[in-house]
């Protein structure tokens, strides 16, 4: 391959990069300002809430759990060496709602949900079901699109809260109840280092920005997906590395703009 | 039938090219009104790409169509959706919602665009899903159902919302000769009776043939003729005969363009 033909695949794909960036975008405002004209959007919302949301909290606890407990065990290991293993909560709270709570949240929604999301889209689009909907009078973008982004943009950050909540117990069932560590002082260490404003609602305005964008990632990958078996399954890849890249990238955007 | 009214869709001088290939190439059609057109041509000639275009789901290069006094391209996505309220379409898949039973998918163009009430909406379901003989197979799920089944619960959906224009897109294909039968006696029968205009598109010669008022034979981006179709069957156009009498060598090839046959035997995979 000659150099010239280097630079022309390196400028198409280029091309073919912004483009998909600038359908991305129109594809959003189009969903989020369309005029909504069906009176069962509710019900539609919900359907939506109930398949991307409640379905996702058995894994989102079980992995909190999981995750608050070696938090806790790592934490305790780390802690009794300085002889302050009391802070063990305080450090399981901190770490779980300002990082791992979100981030992790938005990992697993990415592959539970996200890819989900894109497949269902993407089949619908292969299966002309979306086209039959546009012949039928009716936009896809809001009858199908909008109820499952907005189920995204609702739950997600709901999840991310029941992780930490989760995790935090597990932490406190390995410091307190396993390794001996007194609760008093768990959970007192815990209340005292923990700022409303700089811990918690941090961490929830982290849960709505990657609650925002893996979604649209995921929706906006399956409706642009190409029709076939091997488009859908590389479209549901994309969304995994997509999302989670995009998630780890703007984490630490605004870690370093928040701390 | 020369007044412009008397035409449902006119596609006028429309160019449409995919990539660096041009699929119509200065086409005039037109549709006319209460009639039942077949569009014919071989496979991959841009049978479906026409429909898609009457529907405004891919937009021409250049050119206008005119469906019932709009020009379709030109149209805003709001009023775009409210023009498709007037069209129905059927899929070559059906495109049933797989998570909604027959009776619902029925249902979904009259929930989604009228405020009737629960019971008129029932009546107009079943009335429809009595037209295509499916009304016992309302609670049936879309995967529960043959392929031939699947089509006209589909019809049924199409003509919920009792459309001016049809649009079939390969009805026949892969179709049992006694679905085939029902197919084909429906399109005639629900455009008879409602007062619809049908456009069939097919490579199914002798099913469209008998149905159709009208015929269009297009390919290589063209036009290659139109008439009845006992006009059509006695052409003196060469392609046109072929087309029609399923002739497999004439001015479409039996083969695909490639180099002398005796040569390519004769090269070693080096050569090559």
């Amino acid at each position: 391959m000659s150099l010239v033909d280097r630079v022309v695949l390196l400028g198409r794909a280029g091309l073919d990069t912004l483009a998909a960036l600038g359908r991305s975008g129109l594809f959003l405002v189009n969903v989020l300002f369309g005029r909504a004209r069906f009176g069962n959007g509710w019900t539609l919302l919900v359907k939506q809430l109930h398949a991307v949301g409640v379905m996702s909290l058995a894994i989102i606890v079980v992995s909190g759990l999981f995750i608050g407990m070696v938090l806790a065990l790592q934490g305790y290991n780390i802690l009794v060496g300085y002889g302050s293993e009391q802070a063990v909560g305080q450090m399981v709270a901190l770490t779980l709602l300002r990082e791992l709570g979100p981030v992790v949240t938005a990992l697993l929604f990415a592959g539970r949900a996200g890819s989900a999301l894109t497949a269902e889209i993407g089949l619908m689009k292969a299966t002309e079901q979306l086209s039959s909907m546009e012949m039928i009078g009716v936009d896809p973008l809001k009858y199908v699109i909008a109820p499952r982004l907005w189920a995204g943009f609702i739950s997600m950050p709901l999840l991310a809260m029941v992780f930490c909540v989760v995790g935090i117990w597990g932490g406190a069932m390995v410091a307190v109840d396993w390794l001996g560590v007194y609760s008093g002082s768990y959970w007192s260490n815990m209340q005292n280092s923990v700022e409303f404003t700089e811990d918690v609602l941090n961490g929830l305005i982290k849960a709505v920005v990657f609650a925002f964008v893996v979604t649209w990632i995921a929706v906006f990958q399956g409706y642009d997906c190409e029709p076939t078996s091997e488009g859908i399954s590389r479209a549901t890849t994309r969304t995994v590395v997509y999302a989670s890249l995009a998630v780890l990238g703007l984490d630490f955007i605004l870690t370093a703009l928040m701390f | 039938m020369n007044d412009a009214s008397d035409y449902i869709v006119e596609l006028k001088n429309i160019t449409f090219r995919r990539g660096s290939r041009v699929i119509f190439d200065n086409v005039d059609i037109r549709i006319p009104r209460g009639k039942v057109t077949g569009i014919m041509g071989p496979s991959g000639c841009g049978k479906t790409t026409l429909l898609r275009l009457i529907g405004a789901q891919l937009r021409p290069d250049s050119g206008s169509i005119w469906v019932d006094g709009q020009n379709i391209p030109e149209l805003g996505r709001e009023q775009l959706f409210a023009a498709r309220q007037h069209m129905g379409m059927l899929f070559q898949s059906g495109a049933l919602f797989t998570d909604l039973d027959v009776f619902e998918n029925v249902a979904f163009p009259l929930r989604v665009h009228t405020d009737l009430p629960e019971d008129m909406i029932r009546d107009i379901v079943l009335l429809k899903l009595e037209a295509v003989g499916l009304r016992g197979a309302r609670a049936l799920m879309p995967d529960e159902l043959s392929g031939g089944m699947k089509r006209r619960v589909a019809l049924a959906r199409a003509i919920a919302l009792d459309p001016a224009l049809m649009m079939y897109d390969e009805p026949f294909v892969g179709q049992d000769p006694i679905s085939m039968g029902v197919l084909v006696r429906l399109i005639r029968l629900l455009n008879d009776a409602m007062g619809l205009t049908s456009i069939v598109v097919s490579h199914d010669l002798a099913e469209t043939a008998s149905i159709a008022d009208y015929l269009y034979v297009v390919g290589d981006g063209q036009v290659l003729g139109q008439g009845t179709p006992e006009e059509l069957m006695n052409s003196d156009n060469p392609r046109i005969r072929q087309f029609m009498q399923g002739e497999p060598d004439g001015p479409v090839p039996f083969h695909y363009p490639a180099q002398n046959y005796v040569q390519d035997l004769m090269q070693t995979e080096k050569d090559a």
